[in-house]
Order: C-alpha cells, then structure tokens, then sequence
C-alpha cells in the first residue's frame, strides 16, 4: 500500500531547506531508499506563491493564495511504500517535520478502470 | 517550472457523470505536451492520520491536519511553461467544477533529489517510447 505523507509546518521552514533541515530530510530519504520504500517526493515553494482555481456554471474564478487558509501551511509531501497503517505512522513520526508541525497519512487510493481510461499505467502502479 | 495541482471536492456539488474522461483529458493533453508527471487520488478524509513527533513521543490523530468542508481528494504535477499554462490546466481539471483546485509551484531548482538519488529522474517514472516505465530497478 502507498501512503501520502503531506507535510504542514510553519511558513517560515517552506521552500529550500536549510542545511540542517537538507540534511535530516537526506538522512530520512535514504533510510526510505535503503528500505524499498521510497517512491516520490517533492517541496512546495511558500503558500503565498498558491493560487486557487474554481469552475462554477463555465466561468474559471481565480483567487490568489491556498485553499485553506491555516496556521500551519503545506510545505511538501512523501510517497512511501508501507505494509500497514502502523508502519506508515511509524514513518511519519521520523520525517523532520514531525517534530515542529504536523504530517498528515493518508492512503492512496486505487481507482479502477484508470489506466484503461488513460491509456498509461499510473506513475505510481509503474512505480510499484 | 514544475507545478502540483491539489485538488479539493465540496461533498455539496454533485460530480459530473463524465468526470473520468475529463481526468483523461487533462491527462492527454499534458501527456501531449510531455507535461505529464504524475496523479494520485487518495483515500478519503476518513483514512487520514496526523502525526506529530513532540518530545521524543509520537502523537497520532485521526482525520486529515485542517477540517474543511472541501477536502483533498488528490493531486496532479505537471510540467507548465507559467503560471497562465498552470492555470489553464486548473481550469480543466473537473475538480474545479466541484470544489477547488489549488496551484503551488515545487522548489525544483533544488538539487537535494539527485544529490539523495543520483541515478534517478526527478520522479519515480519516465516516458520511455511513450511508455511510462518506472525509474528504479
């Protein structure tokens, strides 16, 4: 099972990490690497960079900034590879982040009939 | 400049009975353009888990970090030459039609991705003979 791990910490630790941080998330993603267990991941740059996009009866409303407005914001996010829940929790609480914010798990959902749809295999079944 | 796409839905708004083809469609589209990077959905708001590591004690809870009547539902990266291209993208994207899409730059100018993986492209997969194939292994 993949899990989404979506990092939320203060505005002010968003976009590049500085070297202590830079290292601790090196650290962490070889340990993923090491373990067969690492899939993606990726930093955001900072939430006033966001823009927000709706459709409503055909016209594009834009609004600038994120969808939510929070005290912590989302700074980026890990894909991993974990056998249950438990060993995903377990992650979380060794990524930097967990120490100052908040790292959300959650699972990624399979959709059936996806890659019939699309004509490609999803990157993360590819990944798989 | 690479973007995520994080898409919310409002459980309010009803789904468009052709919401598949439209995700096909952005994904063509992007795909065209060797855009594509990749899509997640996820498990909904009720699967979530917050974790907080405080003094060596890991605290978890359950649901997603912020309770919003809108709730993330999934994500796209895509490549996009601007902001404008991004936003157009958005637009296409059929969560837009039923709750929100929101549209982040990542730091792709980092080099802590090769400087951790060396061998590897920026993401797990890449379009060999139009193929997506994975990029480990």
């Amino acid at each position: 099972m993949r899990y989404m791990f979506l990092i939320y910490t203060d505005e002010a630790m968003v976009g590049e990490p500085d070297p202590e941080a830079f290292a601790a998330h090196v650290r962490f993603t070889r340990d993923a690497i090491a373990a067969g267990a690492y899939v993606t991941c990726d930093a955001l740059q900072p939430s006033a960079t966001a823009t927000t996009v709706r459709v409503r009866e055909g016209k594009t409303v834009v609004s600038d900034g994120p969808f939510a407005e929070t005290r912590e914001v989302l700074g980026g996010y890990y894909v991993l590879e974990c056998s249950d829940l438990d060993e995903a929790i377990e992650r979380a609480a060794r990524i930097p982040p967990a120490r100052h914010g908040s790292i959300e798990v959650r699972p990624i959902a399979e959709i059936a009939g996806w890659d019939e749809a699309i004509g490609h295999p999803r990157a993360g079944a590819a990944a798989r | 400049m690479l973007y995520i796409f994080l898409l919310h839905s409002d459980p309010d708004l009803a789904v468009p009975v052709n919401v598949m083809e439209q995700h096909g469609a952005v994904e063509a589209l992007a795909r065209g353009r060797d855009a594509f990077i990749m899509s997640e959905a996820l498990g909904g708001p009720a699967t979530a888990r917050t974790v907080r590591l405080r003094e060596g004690r890991t605290l978890v809870s359950d649901g997603p970090f912020a309770e919003t009547k809108e709730a993330l539902g999934g994500l796209y990266i895509l490549d996009c030459a601007d902001l404008d291209q991004a936003l157009e993208y958005a637009a296409k994207i059929p969560d837009a039609q039923f709750g929100s899409v929101e549209v982040r730059p990542l730091v792709c100018d980092s080099d802590w991705t090769f400087d951790v993986a060396p061998d590897r492209e920026r993401m797990p997969v890449r379009l060999v003979d139009g193929r997506l194939q994975p990029a480990r292994g």
